[in-house]
């Protein structure tokens, strides 16, 4: 092994912690979760809009919310795959992701449920308020099970700092 | 759990300056494994880089922080193995490798670590890791078993294989064995 080799072997090259970096980029992994969840509330703002219309919409109309509803959808689901593949979350990220996603959730379910009060009927409203509770209830879930496993990481990580010489 | 589980646990929290402390530590061994297993640094280079990668995506799913070591040698094996198979598709480029290897080993006079690595090279693969993971790595045999994905008795067996077999190749070459 020639001397060149042996330095390579002992350096982390500069090329493998430019990549690391963006791997563990925190920008990264929230421009992921804004986007899915610009999806998933433009989806469901669009869903109510269309649900509580007091006419019967144009069919180009109707092809017009549903292209919209599915790209909503699509960025989603695009999102959920690089969080879950390429861009995992770490313990803290997921707690801030959860708040943003809890906050946004709120939101969209009270603007969701004013648009159904304003134009829709007393059953668009219940079932307008009956969506917006179970996505914030979701949101909730993924929140506090977020800070259950920091919280458990953070111990261990003390536990640890004590054990260390 | 020691320093090494400390290190994971803090990338899995996500402290950033934790990853560059977990590759600085790790990186030399995983390299070397991977650069005794295929030959080339600069492929070396490039499975070792595409391990960390796979190591980053992975490590929030990690249960057991005190299992990092083995993860990420199984890991890095996973590529190695991937990058030999295709290369056996193409065995013209695995001559040159080898032959690159050896050539540059055979610059220096004196038996040194680098020179049983180089003769390594002349090793089939399994006996070739069996042997780093051991020997270079100093991982025990129950985690040589495990990232391996064989029971302890055939680690056991192929260690002693591959060490008759490395005699040979070095006693050949002129070296005392």
């Amino acid at each position: 092994m020639s001397e060149q080799n042996r330095a390579v072997q002992r350096a982390v090259p500069e090329q493998l912690e430019r990549a690391l970096a963006a791997e563990v980029s925190l920008r990264s992994r929230l421009r992921h979760v804004a986007v899915g969840l610009a999806g998933g509330c433009g989806a469901a703002m669009i869903a109510v809009l269309w649900a509580t219309e007091p006419n019967a919409l144009p069919t180009h109309t109707q092809a017009v919310f549903a292209g919209l509803i599915a790209i909503g959808l699509a960025w989603t689901v695009f999102a959920g795959w690089v969080l879950s593949r390429r861009r995992p979350l770490f313990a803290r990220d997921r707690v801030l992701s959860a708040r943003i996603a809890l906050a946004a959730t709120v939101v969209t379910a009270l603007a969701g449920v004013a648009l159904a009060g304003v134009r829709g009927s007393t059953a668009d409203l219940v079932a307008t308020a009956a969506g917006g509770v179970v996505f914030t209830a979701a949101a909730m879930l993924t929140l506090v099970r977020a800070r259950r496993r920091r919280r458990e990481l953070l111990r261990l990580r003390d536990a640890l700092r004590q054990d260390a010489p | 759990m020691g320093s090494d589980g400390l290190l994971v646990v803090r990338c899995q929290l996500g402290e950033r300056e934790a990853f560059r402390e977990l590759v600085a530590m790790w990186h030399p061994p995983l390299w070397r494994y991977v650069r005794g297993m295929v030959g080339s640094p600069h492929l070396a280079d490039d499975l070792a880089q595409e391990a960390w990668v796979a190591v980053v995506r992975g490590l929030p799913r990690l249960r057991q922080p005190e299992r990092f070591a083995r993860w990420l040698f199984t890991i890095a094996r996973r590529m190695v193995t991937d990058h030999l198979r295709q290369t056996y598709r193409a065995p013209e480029t695995a001559m040159e490798e080898a032959t690159t290897v050896v050539a540059d080993d055979e610059l220096s006079g004196v038996l040194t670590t680098m020179q049983i690595e180089a003769g390594l090279a002349a090793l089939p693969p399994l006996e070739r890791e069996v042997l780093i993971l051991f020997h270079l790595e100093d991982l025990p045999l129950a985690s040589c078993a495990e990232v391996l994905g064989v029971p302890t008795g055939t680690v056991k067996s192929r260690l002693h294989r591959a060490r008759r077999m490395l005699r040979n190749h070095l006693a050949e070459k002129g070296y005392e064995a």
